[in-house]
C-alpha cells in the first residue's frame, strides 16, 4: 500500500515543470523512448508518480537518472504534458531531496534568491582569495574591518560542508535506491563487470547515442560532432581533463610555466574541448533548436554559464601568461576566473553540477542487473 | 365473405437488375412459362424493371391492356414496393393491386452456385405472386379523424420545450405536471455546460415563453389517472390533486411522454453512503458549491480535499443498470470546475471506470486536467474501499493506471456519482398508455435510428430522457423531434393510415373473445349488430400482426392483403409443377475452369484485357488508356473479378488504388 499526497504536484511544479499533470496516461512517451527498457514504463510512470504523489517512488527510481533528456517524449506528447522537461525537473527534485541542508531546494525553487546567493558568494569568495595574499593593500585594508583569520576559517568551513552534503547526498541517494526492487542473486553483474559496463558507458556514452537514433530525428541529418551526445562528452571530459590538470598542477606546487608540459598539455586540449561543447551547449539553448532545448530552467544556464565563462577567463589567462602580461585587467580576469571557479566546486551538490555524481550511482544500480 | 372475382388482366415483368438475377436465374425461360398462366396477358422481360423507361411502359402497359393486377419480379420490396405501386396509381390502378416478388435477394443472389435451382425457385416464387395478385383486392388508406390538440405529459425541459414549438404551431397542449412547479430536474441544478446557464434560468425562459403562448394549458399537481381511444381520438382522464380531487377530461389527437429520470439513490453501505460521515451524491455536493460562500464547508469543517467516485449504481456487470449513464462524468467533471473557480486550491480526485466526455465536453475533461485534478482508474470488480479515518475519509484504490499498484489516500469529502434511472413510477405510466418498456426499463422505442421517438403506440410518442440516460440538449431533441412528428400527423386533422389490418367477419363470428385476449394492441373490442355480439377492429389501433387470425375457432378474421385465398392462391402457385430445361449456357460450364469463354465477352472486356496484357494496372489507368469513365471500367472490372477474369494484384505506391492483372496471367 502507498499513500498518496496530494499536495506534491504542486511540489513538482515549483521545479519547473508546467503542465505535466494534464497528462492522461497514453504511453505514447514510453513507446516512442529509445531508452524505456522491459517494463520500466518510464517517462509515462514517472509522470504518474508525481501526480499522485508518491515520492518514495521516485527518489528510489534510477530510471530518472537513466534519460538523457532528447525530447522524443515531448515531441510526441499528445497533452502538452512535456514528459522530458518533467525529467529535468523531477531530477531537480532528487537533487535538492538528498542533499541535506535544504540549500539547493531554495536555490532551484526561486531564481532570485539563486542569483543573490551567488552573488554574495563570489563576494565572499573574492575576500577569501585575498586572503591569500594578506599582504596586498586591499587585503589590508580588508583585514581592519575583518580579522584574517576569521575570513580564511570561514572559507574553509564552507568548503568543508560543500564535501559534507555531497556525501550526504550520495548517501542518500544509495540509501533509497538500494531498497528497492533488487535483482535475485543469480541476476546480478559482479562489481568487476559493472565497472567495466560503466567505463564503457562513460567512455562511448553508448545508451545516450540510442537517444539520436529516431529516424525522424531533428539530428539524424547531422553529424556525429554536433549532436547532444558528442556535446555532452566534450563537456564532461573537458572538465575532467581539467580538473586532472589543475590537480596535477596543485600536486607539484608548481604552476606548469612552459607550454609544452604535460600538464598544460592536457589543461589546454581539455580546456578547448569544454569550451566547445558549452559553446554549443549554450548556443543550443539560446535557439532552442529542438523541444529538448527549448525551456531552459536557470539551473541550466548557470551551469553552462560558469563552465562556459570559467573556460574563457582561462584561455585568457593562459594567453597573458603566455605573453607574461601583468595588468589590472589580467588580475580582474584571473579574480574572476578563480570566483568562478570556486563557485562551481562549491555549489557542486548545489547545483545542476551534482547530476555528475548521481548519475554514475543510478548508472551502477542499473548495470548491476543482468541485463 | 363472398368469393371475389378473380382479375383477368395480369401483367408479370421480370427484371435482369443488370445481370444481377439474370446472369444466374433464366429469365428468358420463367417468362415463357409465366406467358402460359392463366389470366397473365403480358410477360416482358425488362433490363431494370425500377428504370424510368421501363416505368412508363408499365403505365402505357395497365392503360391499353386494361390490366387489373400487376407483379414485378425484382429485388426486395423493401427497396421497390413503392414505386411500383406508384407506377400503379399513376395509371389508374389501385396500388395494393400490385404485388413485388423478390428473386434477387431470395434466388440469384442467395443461390448464385446453383443458377438452376435458383430459377426453379424464382419460377414458384412468381407464380405465388401472380395467384396472390389475382385474389389481391383494391384497397383505400383508412381515414381517421384527428382533434388538433396534444397531451404532453411532464413538464420538465424536454415536455415544456415541446410544448412552446407544438403551441406555435397552432396546435392545443394541454402539459401536465405532478409536480406543484414545472420545471423538472433541472430546475433544481446549478450552471450547467456549455451555456453556463442556471438550471433555474433555463426552466424561468421556457415558462415565461409558456406563459405567453394562450394554446397552452399547464396542469400541475396533475396525474394521468386513464388513457382511453386512438391515434387521433385519445381521451386523457387527469387528477388534480386539491383539497378535494378533481378529475379532468382532456382529449387530444396525440400523446407526448415526457416523463424524465430520476437520479439512481445508493444503497446504504455502498461506497459508505449514510454508514459513514462525508460521504455524499453528487447532487447534494452541487448544493454545497452553490450555498456555500467564502469556503466549502461540510459538517463543520472546512474542505480542501474532494473524491469524486464515478459510476456508482451504473454499468453493473451483475446488477438491473447495465447501462452507462452518459451524462455523469460530464456533470461531475464540470463541477470540479465550478468548484475551482468558486473555491480555489481544493484537490479534486476522480476515481473513473472510463471517462466518456464524449463531444464537446472533451473540453471540459482537457480543462480539468490542466487544472491539477488527478484521475484514478479503476475495475469494477476492485471498487474503491471508503473508510472514515478521523476526520477524514481514506479511499483505497487499485490504480490501473500505476501498474494496478494499491493506494490510498484521504479526503475530506467523498462524492458519489449516481446515473439516472427510470422513474419508480414509470412503469404505471407504461401501463396506462401500452407502451413497451425495455429490459433497462426505460420506455422503449420503435427503432433506435430510424423511427427514435415513436412507441408502437400509433400516436403516442417520447421524449427526453423517459427513453433513457441523455443530457438536456439531447433531450430537448429528441422532444422537439417528436414534436415535429406529432404535428405532421394532426395538424391536417385527419390522419391516413395502410388499411392492411384484420377484419371481421360478422356473420361467422360468435364473439368467443379469443381474439382479443392475444391482440397485443387492444385493438379489438366487442360490438352489438343485429342483435348479436361480435367482435369488431379499432382501425386506428390495429397493427396488422395478424395473431388474431390463426385463434379464432371459427375463421372469420382476415388479415387484408394476407387474406386465406391469398395465401392458399400462393401456396398453390408455389407448389405447382414447374419443368425448366437446362439452360445452355456455356459459361455456366467455363466458370469451373475459371474463365468465360471469349465469344460472350463484351467488346469493352477484350479493351480491358489488351490493356492488362502489358501488366497490373489500377481502374484509374485502364480508364485513362481507354478513354472511358472510371465508373464504367469500375463496373466492368467488378465484374470481371467476379467471373475469374481478373484478380487483384496489390496496392499502387500511393496506397491508393488496387492493381488489377489477368488471372490466368499470374
Amino acid at each position: 500500500m502507498k499513500t498518496m499526497d496530494l499536495s506534491f504536484s504542486e511540489e513538482i511544479k515549483r521545479y519547473g515543470s508546467e503542465d505535466f499533470y494534464t497528462c492522461y496516461s497514453c504511453g505514447n512517451c514510453t513507446a516512442v523512448c529509445s531508452l524505456t527498457e522491459k517494463n520500466a514504463n518510464f517517462p509515462r510512470m514517472m509522470i504518474r508518480h508525481g501526480m499522485l504523489g508518491l515520492k518514495d517512488e521516485i527518489l528510489s527510481s534510477k530510471e530518472l537518472w537513466l534519460c538523457y533528456a532528447c525530447g522524443d517524449c515531448t515531441e510526441t506528447c499528445p497533452r502538452q504534458a512535456d514528459p522530458g522537461h518533467y525529467m529535468a525537473a523531477l531530477r531537480r527534485y532528487a537533487i535538492a531531496y538528498y542533499e541535506p541542508t535544504g540549500l539547493t531546494r531554495l536555490i532551484f525553487k526561486s531564481n532570485p534568491f539563486a542569483i543573490v546567493l551567488t552573488i554574495i558568494l563570489s563576494f565572499i569568495l573574492g575576500l577569501f582569495l585575498f586572503t591569500l595574499k594578506p599582504d596586498h593593500e586591499v587585503a589590508r585594508w580588508i583585514f581592519k574591518w575583518l580579522p584574517f583569520d576569521v575570513v580564511h576559517d570561514m572559507g574553509m568551513v564552507i568548503f568543508i560542508l560543500t564535501g559534507i552534503s555531497m556525501v550526504i547526498g550520495l548517501f542518500n541517494m544509495f540509501r533509497h535506491l538500494s531498497g528497492k526492487n533488487q535483482p535475485a542473486k543469480e541476476r546480478r553483474n559482479s562489481f568487476f563487470q559493472i565497472m567495466r559496463h560503466l567505463a564503457d558507458e562513460f567512455g562511448t556514452f553508448r545508451r545516450y547515442q540510442k537517444c539520436d537514433r529516431e529516424e525522424e530525428s531533428f539530428w539524424q541529418t547531422k553529424p556525429w560532432y554536433v549532436r547532444p551526445w558528442a556535446i555532452h562528452w566534450t563537456i564532461m571530459w573537458g572538465f575532467l581533463g581539467l580538473l586532472a590538470a589543475t590537480t596535477l598542477d596543485f600536486i607539484f606546487k608548481d604552476p606548469a610555466m612552459k607550454i609544452w608540459w604535460p600538464s598544460r598539455i592536457l589543461g589546454t586540449v581539455a580546456g578547448l574541448l569544454m569550451m566547445y561543447g558549452a559553446t554549443l551547449a549554450l548556443w543550443y539553448r539560446f535557439k532552442r533548436i529542438t523541444k529538448s532545448y527549448s525551456e531552459s530552467h536557470l539551473a541550466d544556464w548557470m551551469f553552462l554559464g560558469f563552465l562556459w565563462v570559467a573556460g574563457l577567463t582561462g584561455f585568457w589567462l593562459e594567453i597573458a601568461v603566455a605573453f607574461d602580461s601583468d595588468s589590472v585587467v589580467n588580475h580582474v580576469t584571473f579574480l574572476i576566473h578563480t570566483v568562478i571557479s570556486m563557485e562551481l566546486v562549491l555549489l557542486f551538490a548545489f547545483s545542476k553540477f551534482a547530476h555528475a555524481i548521481y548519475r554514475p550511482l543510478a548508472l551502477f544500480f542499473y548495470f548491476r542487473e543482468k541485463g | 365473405m363472398e368469393e371475389k372475382q378473380e382479375k383477368k388482366r395480369i401483367g408479370v415483368y421480370i427484371c435482369h437488375c443488370g445481370g444481377n438475377i439474370s446472369d444466374y436465374v433464366d429469365v428468358e425461360q420463367l417468362r415463357d412459362i409465366v406467358s402460359n398462366e392463366k389470366n397473365v396477358v403480358i410477360s416482358k422481360n425488362v433490363m431494370f424493371a425500377c428504370a424510368d423507361s421501363n416505368q412508363k411502359e408499365m403505365i402505357k402497359d395497365i392503360q391499353e391492356e386494361q390490366l387489373d393486377g400487376i407483379v414485378v419480379a425484382s429485388c426486395s420490396p423493401k427497396l421497390h414496393l413503392h414505386t411500383f405501386r406508384n407506377v400503379a396509381e399513376r395509371a389508374g390502378l389501385n396500388p395494393y393491386n400490385y404485388v413485388q416478388v423478390n428473386v434477387r435477394e431470395q434466388c440469384s443472389w442467395a443461390h448464385s452456385d446453383h443458377p438452376d435451382q435458383a430459377s426453379y425457385k424464382a419460377a414458384g416464387l412468381i407464380r405465388a405472386g401472380i395467384k396472390r395478385v389475382s385474389h389481391s383486392e383494391a384497397l383505400e388508406n383508412i381515414q381517421i379523424k384527428a382533434h388538433k390538440s396534444v397531451v404532453i405529459i411532464g413538464a420538465g425541459v424536454s415536455g415544456m420545450r415541446a410544448s412552446i414549438d407544438l403551441a406555435r404551431m397552432g396546435n392545443q397542449v394541454f402539459l401536465i405536471e405532478k409536480e406543484a412547479n414545472a420545471g423538472g430536474q433541472i430546475a433544481g441544478k446549478g450552471k450547467l455546460f456549455p451555456t453556463e446557464q442556471t438550471g433555474k434560468m433555463v426552466v424561468d425562459t421556457l415558462m415565461d415563453q409558456i406563459r405567453r403562448l394562450p394554446n397552452i394549458t399547464l396542469f400541475t399537481e396533475a396525474r394521468v389517472a386513464k388513457v382511453t381511444g386512438s391515434i387521433g381520438n385519445f381521451k386523457v382522464d387527469i387528477v388534480i390533486q386539491k383539497a378535494q380531487d378533481e378529475t379532468i377530461s382532456l382529449q387530444a389527437g396525440s400523446i407526448l411522454v415526457t416523463t424524465g429520470y430520476e437520479t439512481y439513490t445508493p444503497k446504504e453501505g455502498e461506497f459508505g453512503f449514510q454508514t459513514s460521515p462525508r460521504v455524499i451524491t453528487l447532487d447534494v455536493f452541487d448544493r454545497m458549491i452553490r450555498e456555500c460562500e467564502g469556503k466549502l464547508v461540510y459538517d463543520k469543517k472546512q474542505v480542501s480535499s474532494v473524491a469524486f467516485i464515478y459510476c456508482v449504481g451504473m454499468r453493473q456487470s451483475k446488477g438491473d443498470n447495465k447501462y452507462c449513464s452518459r451524462t455523469c462524468c460530464t456533470s461531475t467533471i464540470h463541477s470540479s470546475l465550478v468548484m475551482h473557480e468558486k473555491f480555489p486550491r481544493i484537490r479534486a480526485l476522480h476515481l473513473y471506470r472510463d471517462i466518456r466526455t464524449y463531444g464537446k465536453q472533451e473540453m471540459l475533461y482537457e480543462k480539468s486536467s490542466k487544472a491539477g485534478d488527478i484521475y484514478l482508474m479503476f475495475q469494477e470488480q476492485h471498487p474503491p474501499h471508503v473508510e472514515s479515518s478521523g476526520d477524514q475519509m481514506k479511499i483505497t484504490v487499485k490504480d490501473h493506471l500505476t501498474g494496478k499498484q494499491e493506494l490510498d489516500v484521504k479526503v475530506d469529502l467523498v462524492v458519489l456519482v449516481t446515473g439516472m434511472v427510470p422513474r419508480t413510477d414509470s412503469n404505471q405510466v407504461a401501463e396506462l398508455l401500452k407502451i413497451p418498456v425495455g429490459s433497462d426499463k426505460f420506455y422503449n422505442e420503435i427503432h433506435p435510428k430510424l423511427r427514435p421517438v415513436e412507441t408502437v403506440i400509433n400516436g403516442v410518442f417520447l421524449g427526453g430522457s423517459c427513453q433513457g440516460p441523455k443530457n438536456i440538449s439531447e433531450s430537448v431533441q429528441s422532444s422537439l423531434s417528436a414534436a415535429a412528428k406529432i404535428n405532421a400527423i394532426i395538424r391536417k386533422e385527419t390522419i391516413e393510415l395502410e388499411p392492411i389490418i384484420a377484419r371481421i367477419d360478422a356473420e361467422k363470428c360468435t364473439w368467443c373473445g379469443k381474439c382479443q385476449e392475444v391482440c397485443e394492441y387492444d385493438a379489438i373490442f366487442q360490438v352489438e349488430t343485429n342483435g348479436k355480439l361480435v367482435a369488431a377492429v379499432n382501425e386506428a389501433v390495429c397493427k396488422g400482426c395478424g395473431i388474431c387470425t390463426p385463434v379464432c375457432p371459427y375463421d372469420a378474421i382476415d388479415l387484408i392483403q394476407y387474406t386465406n385465398q391469398e395465401i392458399e392462391g400462393m401456396i398453390d402457385g408455389f407448389a405447382q409443377d414447374v419443368e425448366l430445361k437446362a439452360r445452355e449456357r456455356e459459361e455456366g460450364a467455363a466458370h469451373e475452369e475459371g474463365g468465360v469463354m471469349m465469344k460472350d465477352f463484351p467488346q469493352l472486356w477484350r479493351s480491358i484485357m489488351d490493356v492488362l496484357d502489358e501488366g497490373p494496372k489500377t481502374i484509374p489507368q485502364i480508364a485513362l488508356k481507354l478513354s472511358q469513365p472510371a465508373e464504367l471500367i469500375t463496373w466492368h472490372m467488378m465484374t470481371m473479378n467476379k467471373y475469374f477474369i481478373v484478380e487483384p494484384a496489390g496496392i499502387d505506391e500511393n496506397d491508393e488504388y488496387y492493381r488489377y492483372q489477368l488471372k490466368n496471367k499470374a
